[in-house]
């Protein structure tokens, strides 16, 4: 790990402020944000990440670490602690796809320190992202290739990759913000504005190394999640190769408003499997409007997969994601929801 | 070099590090409590769980200087100053609940926070909170055992 | 729920007495090889090779040196001939791999130590060692795994086990069972990283590392760096799990020796959980091919078991477990083949069971293949095999009790409400399979010595270079000591892990407790002969003895020679050459510890996650001396074995034998939430030829059959024979 310079300031403003002078005198500083610090210090500790300002933002907690459940939103401050959200009876009542995606994720003791808004960032687990040694890795450096195309892709993704990157996007909440439509509030040096949480992640497409749509300086300090008749029927299943404290092999959000056994609307976003929070749309439209039977379930589980490009070793990601949100389907078809 | 002012089991503590220190070297390296075990650097194994304001952190992926104006409980605060262990310690002893004993500081800390929570603990809590770190030489089943029976004794086991 | 943690004594089991360091590990005060504090330490960090097989062309250290802090780079450019080269314990040496450390510009396999940052703090260490620039020229194409075009294949003849015609008794076996089978690589990651300090005073050399012998340390390093052994001490006081990785020499200490001379100061090196993937050895992948012939009642009539084991380019390593495969069951023809496979990778070493594991995997396996053939279940298809003399030589086992273990280990998994048909046990959406093997492991022994020293104070004091891996070698010393004197526990006090210390045997191969237990007695033997007291005397006695004798104290060494040793070989323990012995290697008998492994697994029905819902196990060892420990080291076994089935897995990039999940949220291991239920059963056995203590050793029979339980289970839920590890998901989908 290099050596860096490190402040905490003690406000939003005064985080924005710092960054934001900071990237006045150079628009390319090396400078990050440390919120839970689970993913920067990691990277740091590999030499992947090289910031020499760190700035802290664990005095934000206070500011930003509301959880308000309404008749019509769930508020989540950014630096809400992942297990206090998860834990939340009116998060478990109406929201539960984010109290269960919250609850499946990594351990307890990380959801303890790990924020919202950091773990909705965290970036990929490639192991040739996270070993500089491999000169190739166009998220790294930009241009200088793939390691992972020719090399043990397991774990790596089959829907939304390019010949640039095919990085598995790893984090289990951002399905379901997707799910659900969250919007966020964005906070930065230019002040704050807010983006559909559809909107964050990019496809690695031919530049892997733009992850998302923030700007400079820019960070998380809010999620609305509104609530809609299908938001309370929903669910996160999560298939992974341990049973507990281990990223998704395949994940699958859903949420479903039914009319008897008709689908009147369905949210599906996918996990584990795509570069980055992957909604499908196609899935969507295959189930709206008919009846949810298994046949059905799996005429969309197909068509969530119809794009899917696999690698040598990740091609069983296909049968097994179009498995998982069969399931997940089912599942949350048959869930009691009072009234 | 920054300062970092903090205490450890309820002593106050000055010491001068580079922010690049993690919180378990700053433990280990400036405060001589080896008690704090690194099992991977990176997060993963919670050898090195330590209380942090009352909150369990893996403190390799903490740095010292994150721990400024902060309460820090590690092992060595556990037992009392006369030397007597605590229920915890007891019970990890009783029933067995180490071998090795290198990942056995970590599971008292995270143990420790679990049986302060107010709501309690049932077997599946305890079984969640527990998975967080990893043992290689037990088997698990008497680590379980141990704070099962350190919660049986202080009252705040649930029946699931 | 878990069943007893402490089985009641039989009647050849000890008192389940509480860890004798465990106050010292709750509290903090155990103090690792890490944790031990020299003044003016100098911080190390090894940079290891990005490349696979190839040549350093040359070292731009300018960054590195740049780094605050930094004090010395250490490379093969730097450290000339300070590091002789000495041969590998499989030439009867000492080195855990022939590689001479820094030695040349050549790079034999990724992962390779080629150069070492020392500096004034970890932190600048480790930020030189990544800012280390090397220029290399990489071999177009290494051989990677066992599979590459380029790996050579090698027959090992001395393993071959021969017995009756196998070829024409195969042909006309009624049934036959002919299948392949491959186990991945495995690293044992033990909780403890692999640490090394090292401190010089004038011309004596002290070593604090974790280690599993110490003396192999100490006189290995005396050979490597060309000073009496004499003026070398290694102490290891406690270790943070080992599992076969810290049993012999490494590269990295003469590394961290030879720059703590440099400096004039004490140096510590702490390698980082994935540098430690390569910093020792592992468990090498394998391929195996079984065949068998059985009549229609089972009973076997031809056995062939072939492996072929991954090995470095610089040093042919076997675990040869076809010689124990070939050896558990009544069979008339048997052929037991071994071959190595070398490659471009480091050397391969001893990781937990490290011939039983995936050797059993492939033979139990086999078995349940041939019960599933038959008709037959798996446990009679045993019974019917069942033999109290060994097939190939007809030698007598010392004792033999795996039937007990079955119809124990049945009757508690309650076998009998099994549905044979595979697929017909279900629950909801997740099927429900139910499988069994058998588990085996070598009595071993190796020479090993114990001081014994009895106060007149009534204390007693045990001295051996024993090691407490957390196996509970320290709290048996005691034991041992106190039931042979008749003193009470609590006035025994243990000093172990120090090559100062009457040497003992490696703490590999099950061996460590048979081996310094046997010494004890000896010691404690002399002890009361000296004194005139009876076996069996009142502590009243032996203290009146003491007393009367009007010595301070009366001290005795024991020196226990393991059974098929020569007298001659004795001293070589005094040089650090104390290795087991047993099993099938010896002239006039076997000696087996056995067991009975039975596992209930769920897979569900769309996605196919494979989860152990309960494992029974039951083993006979021989004289149990702790209860609790052993019952613990069986339990932490049984998970091994289903980490070692379904979990552990170290990926290896096709290009240049990369490790690329070295780290522990990539390579998985068990955690709580994997198994609901585990048992291990003790069942009495009584051995008294095995070794003087009777003790058969059970650190690692506890992992051997759990996979090929699990693989036969997934079979019974799936009715897919799955014959490769570890068994994923996606081999169900």
């Amino acid at each position: 790990m290099r050596s860096f310079q490190y402040s905490r300031p003690s406000s939003l403003t005064a985080a924005a402020g710092e960054m934001g002078g900071l990237l006045a005198q150079d628009p390319d500083a090396p400078a990050a944000y440390l919120a839970g610090g689970t993913t920067l210090l990691d990277l740091m500790k590999l030499d992947v990440a090289r910031p020499e300002r760190v700035i802290d933002l664990s005095a934000l907690r206070g500011e930003l670490g509301h959880v308000h459940p309404g008749a019509t939103e769930l508020r989540l401050g950014a630096f809400a602690r992942m297990a206090e959200v998860a834990a939340h009876p009116g998060v478990i009542a109406d929201y539960p796809v984010i109290a269960q995606s919250l609850a499946l994720a990594a351990s307890a003791q990380l959801r303890n320190m790990a924020s919202l808004g950091g773990n909705v960032l965290q970036r990929t687990r490639c192991s040739y992202f996270r070993d500089p040694s491999w000169a190739a890795c166009n998220k790294r450096t930009p241009g200088s290739g793939c390691a992972a195309l020719g090399g043990v892709n397991r774990a790596h993704a089959v829907l939304g990759t390019s010949e640039h990157c095919i990085a598995t996007y790893p984090g289990d909440f951002a399905q379901a913000l997707l799910a659900l439509d969250a919007t966020l509030v964005l906070a930065g040096p230019q002040g704050s504005r807010t983006l559909p949480f559809g909107s964050l992640h990019q496809l690695p497409a031919a530049t892997p190394h733009r992850e998302t749509t923030l700007l400079p300086g820019e960070l998380i300090t809010e999620f609305v999640i509104p609530a809609r008749a299908w938001t309370r029927r929903s669910l996160y299943l999560k298939v992974r190769d341990r049973e507990s404290y281990e990223f998704a092999v395949a994940s699958a959000a859903v949420a479903l408003d039914l009319d008897g056994d008709v689908v009147r609307e369905a949210r599906i976003a996918l996990g584990g499997v795509a570069t980055i929070p992957w909604r499908a749309h196609g899935a969507e439209d295959a189930l709206r409007g008919l009846t949810l039977t298994e046949t059905l379930a799996w005429t969309a589980a197909e068509n969530a997969f119809a794009a899917a490009r696999p690698q040598t070793h990740n091609a069983f990601k296909i049968d097994l994601g179009q498995a998982a949100l069969m399931r997940a389907l089912l599942q949350a078809a048959s869930l009691e929801i009072r009234p | 070099m920054t300062e970092v002012r903090f205490t450890v089991n309820g002593t106050a503590q000055c010491v001068e590090v580079e922010p690049r220190l993690t919180l378990a070297d700053m433990l280990r390296e400036e405060c001589g409590l080896t008690g704090t075990h690194l099992g991977c650097e990176h997060g993963v194994c919670g050898a090195c769980t330590v209380l942090m304001d009352g909150l369990p952190v893996r403190s390799c992926l903490v740095f010292g200087v994150q721990a400024e104006g902060a309460e820090i409980r590690t092992v060595e605060g556990l037992a009392a100053a006369d030397g007597t262990l605590n229920v915890l310690q007891r019970a990890f002893q009783a029933q067995h609940g180490l071998q090795c004993g290198f990942c056995t500081p970590g599971f008292l800390m995270l143990a420790t926070w679990l049986l302060e929570q107010k709501e309690g603990v049932d077997e599946a809590r305890l079984r969640e909170v527990l998975a967080s770190n990893l043992c290689r030489c037990t088997g698990y089943q008497n680590i379980l055992a141990a704070v099962r029976v350190a919660a049986q004794e202080i009252r705040v086991w649930r029946e699931g | 729920m878990t069943g007893p943690l402490f089985p009641q004594g039989g009647p050849n089991m000890g008192q389940p007495a509480p860890r004798y360091e465990g106050r010292a590990k709750v509290t903090g005060e155990a103090r690792y090889p890490s944790d031990v504090r020299l003044p003016r330490t100098a911080h190390a960090c090894l940079h290891l090779s990005r490349i696979g097989r190839g040549t350093i062309r040359g070292f731009d250290l300018t960054a590195a040196r740049a780094v605050h802090g930094v004090i010395d780079i250490l490379t093969h450019e730097t450290v000339g001939d300070a590091i002789r080269q000495t041969p590998a314990i499989y030439q009867g040496g000492y080195t855990s791999d022939s590689l001479l450390p820094l030695g040349s510009a050549e790079i034999a396999h990724w992962g390779q130590p080629i150069a070492m940052v020392v500096a004034e703090t970890y932190e600048a260490a480790r930020e030189a060692a990544q800012r280390i620039v090397v220029t290399t020229a990489p071999h177009p194409s290494p051989a990677v795994d066992i599979n590459a075009p380029g790996a050579e294949t090698r027959a090992l003849e001395p393993m071959m086990v021969q017995a009756g015609d196998f070829d024409a008794a195969y042909a006309a076996g009624p049934i036959r069972i002919d299948a392949r089978y491959t186990t991945p690589a495995q690293h044992q990651n033990p909780m403890e990283l692999f640490a090394t300090q090292c401190v010089w005073e004038g011309d004596r050399l002290t070593v604090h590392e974790p280690s599993q012998y110490v003396n192999s340390v100490k006189f290995g390093l005396a050979e490597q760096l060309g000073v009496p052994a004499d003026n070398i001490r290694v102490i290891s006081t406690h270790v943070g799990g080992a599992f076969g990785a810290k049993g012999f020499l490494t590269q990295r200490t003469a590394l961290v020796a030879i720059a703590a001379r440099r400096l004039g100061r004490p140096v510590k090196l702490v390698a980082t959980r994935e540098q430690g993937f390569t910093v020792s050895g592992y468990r090498a992948e394998t391929r195996q091919h079984v065949q068998l012939a059985a009549t229609r009642d089972g009973r076997l009539t031809a056995l062939r078991h072939e492996g072929w084991e991954l090995t470095s380019r610089a040093d042919t390593v076997a675990m040869g477990g076809a010689s124990m495969t070939t050896r558990l069951y009544a069979c008339p023809n048997i052929l037991g083949r071994v071959n190595t496979v070398a490659a471009d990778r480091s050397t391969p070493g001893f990781m937990r069971a490290p011939g039983e594991v995936p050797y059993g995997f492939a033979l139990e396996t086999a078995l349940d293949e041939l019960a599933d053939r038959l008709g037959m279940d798996p446990v009679e298809l045993r019974r019917v095999n069942d033999t109290q003399t060994e097939p190939v030589g007809g030698l007598p086992y010392t004792s033999r009790s795996l039937m007990r273990c079955f119809d124990v280990a049945a009757a508690t998994f309650g076998w009998s409400g099994r549905s044979p048909r595979p697929g017909s046990m279900r629950e909801g959406d997740w099927l429900i399979g139910w499988g069994c093997a058998s588990a085996y492991y070598p009595a071993q022994a190796g020479n090993s010595a114990a001081r014994v020293r009895l106060t007149a104070d009534g204390t007693a004091h045990v001295a051996s270079a024993g090691h407490e891996l957390g196996q509970g070698m320290t709290t048996m010393m005691a034991q041992v000591a106190a039931e042979e004197l008749g003193v009470p526990l609590e006035r025994v006090t243990v000093s172990l892990g120090d090559s100062d210390l009457p040497p003992a045997v490696v703490n590999g191969g099950s061996a460590g407790t048979a081996s310094v237990a046997s010494a004890i007695m000896i010691a404690c033997d002399a002890i009361r002969a000296r004194l005139g007291v009876p076996r069996d005397a009142p502590y009243a006695a032996l203290r009146a003895a003491v007393a009367a004798s009007g010595l301070a104290f009366v001290e005795e060494l024991g020196e226990a020679r393991a059974h098929g040793r020569s007298p001659e070989s004795l001293p070589d323990m005094y040089r650090g050459r104390a290795l087991p012995l047993g099993g099938v290697e010896l002239p006039d008998r076997v000696q087996f510890a056995m067991g009975a492994q039975f596992v209930e697994l769920r897979i569900h029905r769309w996605t196919r996650e494979i989860r152990v819902r309960r494992a029974v196990g039951a083993f006979a060892a021989g004289r149990i001396i702790n209860p609790r420990t052993s019952h613990s080291q069986l339990l932490g076994g049984m998970i091994w074995g289903i980490g070692s089935a379904l979990h552990e897995h170290t990926d290896i990039d096709q290009r240049n034998a990369a490790y690329t999940n070295a780290n522990l949220a990539d390579y998985l291991v068990p955690v709580h939430a994997d198994i609901s239920e585990i048992q291990a059963i003790l069942v009495s056995e009584e051995d008294r030829l095995v070794n003087q203590a009777g003790v058969k050793g059970v650190g690692e029979i506890g992992v051997v059959g759990v996979a090929a339980a699990i693989s036969n289970a997934v079979f019974h839920a799936t009715g897919r024979r799955l014959r490769d590890l570890p068994i994923k998901l996606e081999h169900l989908l």
